[in-house]
């Protein structure tokens, strides 16, 4: 009886999943769908992701935009939250917990709220309106995210083989380049992943930072949405899920064979 | 302070200092002395805001929907957790809405619970309503159910992971120890998983609530026009062809921060009550 429930409970969480993923691809595969069709009809039907040359180049610029900010924020991230946890591991608990409850701060701090803040202050060095500019407030939530996960890195870490090292000579660099770094060259690349995912979503942020001049992928399917372009919407939407779903992918697949939890 | 509390303490500053210049600049902002449309020292900006009935009705809606659907998120997952633990293909199904960003989410729940969308096509078909029309309005309505859904859909995720996490680790023996010191399944829940499933998952709910007041794309397309809900409004008065009124957007801005810092207070203090020698 419980075999059962379980897998009705199983199915219901299937259905539940897939069916607003589900949406967008068939949306995205419609020329069009009208009401009160439940699908659309057969010579609507897939007909192929196909964009009219204004739309694709749009989504082309903007997916290069969200490409180039997500890899800059996972790389400069991780640079600045493993360099912060490192920094915390080795002091005390006070310290180490402020570190861990700032870091935390600027993970739930509402982007709008960063936003308007940080708007004034980029304008105020010119960098308003300016990828660089929205470069720096993306990786005010990716560092803390990446120093969270950076604090819980360390305190796993077996730090003798650091200890070994500087005995037999080691300077503090060598420690670094030679050992820490390929210790931890796997969690480096889920940071990397995971800093370039914090990027990647980041709509208010990048809407007051850049001034709408930065057009990102997640920007331009927010004003399509608003447009009422469902079709082009639902392609961007999916342009937009797909890497997130190969991340997440890459980073369980990482998960289980260290036998960690994500 | 040693040269290892010294480097403690710049992580530290150097985690919280950009929110603390923002937060700096919109102080300076809200009183009139910086950003566009700053016009000398002013308090009104800061009354006209808190004194708003506009500015309390956005953030009671906000706090109700965010809240409703924390709460909802809290007992499927709790349910998922228990009766799942142990599949993989249920935690790899569950984790499958973390991959789709917000304003997707959004675009998907528009789709299906539009007065256009798939809902309303299935009710026409069954001849429950004549007209596209006729189907509840559950975008951009007041009670908030389409946007209360998908913040469901969201966070569902992140709640069942931790739990099933929590479960994982740190149950399984304790259900096993009362199973076998004559407990029955009943008491084993109550009495072991339940009060264990609170203190592991306490620190996600309340990141999860936050995450879900602090939202905008998703109240951007789903939300009505009256209450506007605190990330809207913040984001109309940061944009308002009215230069004088942009100073607001810094006060609900800082209403916004405030929210988020008693909340990483409580978080804070929570896992401080967790993990009390945690070194």
């Amino acid at each position: 009886m419980n075999r059962w429930r379980d897998r009705a409970l199983f199915l219901a969480l299937l259905a539940w999943v897939l069916l607003p993923v589900a949406m967008l691809a068939v949306r995205a595969l419609a020329q069009s769908w009208r009401f009160p069709q439940i699908l659309p009809a057969a010579t609507d039907r897939l007909s192929a992701l196909t964009l009219s040359t204004a739309a694709g180049d749009r989504l082309a610029s903007a997916l290069a935009m969200s490409i180039t900010l997500a890899a800059a924020t996972g790389l400069i991230g991780t640079i600045l939250g493993f360099v912060i946890a490192r920094s915390a591991a080795g002091s005390s608990q006070l310290f180490r917990r402020l570190t861990l409850a700032a870091a935390f701060f600027t993970v739930i701090a509402p982007p709008i709220a960063l936003g308007v803040g940080l708007q004034v202050a980029m304008l105020g060095v010119g960098l308003g309106g300016t990828l660089v500019g929205v470069l720096l407030a993306h990786l005010v939530p990716a560092t803390g995210y990446l120093t969270l996960f950076a604090v819980g890195v360390f305190s796993s870490l077996d730090s003798s083989l650091e200890d070994e090292a500087r005995t037999l000579g080691a300077s503090g660099w060598q420690v670094v380049s030679r050992v820490l770094v390929p210790l931890l060259r796997r969690r480096l690349g889920e940071a990397l992943i995971l800093g370039g995912l914090v990027s990647w979503g980041q709509v208010a942020i990048t809407l007051l930072v850049g001034g709408g001049l930065v057009r990102t992928l997640p920007v331009e399917l927010m004003s399509i949405v608003q447009s009422g372009d469902d079709r082009v919407a639902a392609i961007a939407a999916l342009m937009l899920s797909v890497p997130p779903m190969l991340g997440i992918g890459l980073l369980t697949m990482g998960a289980r064979r260290t036998g960690a939890s994500v | 302070m040693n040269r290892r509390d010294m480097a403690g303490l710049v992580a530290a500053s150097a985690v919280a200092s950009p929110v603390l210049i923002g937060a700096a600049y919109s102080t300076l902002a809200a009183l009139g002395l910086a950003g566009v449309g700053a016009q000398g020292f002013t308090l009104d900006r800061v009354i006209d805001t808190i004194g708003s009935a506009e500015t309390w009705r956005g953030v009671a809606w906000t706090v109700a929907t965010a809240g409703a659907a924390t709460v909802l998120a809290i007992g499927i997952a709790f349910l998922l957790a228990v009766r799942l633990r142990a599949s993989r293909m249920g935690q790899a199904a569950a984790m499958l809405p973390m991959a789709v960003p917000h304003v997707a989410a959004a675009l998907a729940a528009l789709l299906l619970l539009g007065q256009s969308g798939l809902l309303s096509r299935l009710s026409y078909g069954l001849g429950l309503t004549s007209v596209a029309g006729e189907f509840p309005a559950l975008v951009y309505d007041r009670t908030g159910i389409a946007l209360v859904l998908t913040f469901l859909w969201k966070e569902l995720p992140y709640l069942t992971l931790t739990a099933m996490a929590v479960l994982l680790s740190d149950t399984r023996e304790l259900e096993e120890v009362a199973r076998t010191l004559g407990a029955t399944p009943r008491q084993a829940f109550w009495r072991v998983t339940w009060p264990q499933l609170w203190r592991g998952t306490a620190p996600a709910i309340i990141a999860a609530f936050a995450f879900l007041v602090g939202q905008y794309e998703m109240p951007a397309l789903l939300a009505p026009s009256d209450p506007v809900p605190l990330s809207i409004l913040t984001f109309e008065r940061a944009s308002d062809p009215n230069l004088a009124r942009r100073g607001e957007a810094h006060v609900l801005g800082l209403l916004a921060l405030t929210i988020a810092a008693v909340l990483a207070i409580l978080h804070a203090r929570w896992l401080s009550r967790v993990e009390p020698d945690r070194r």
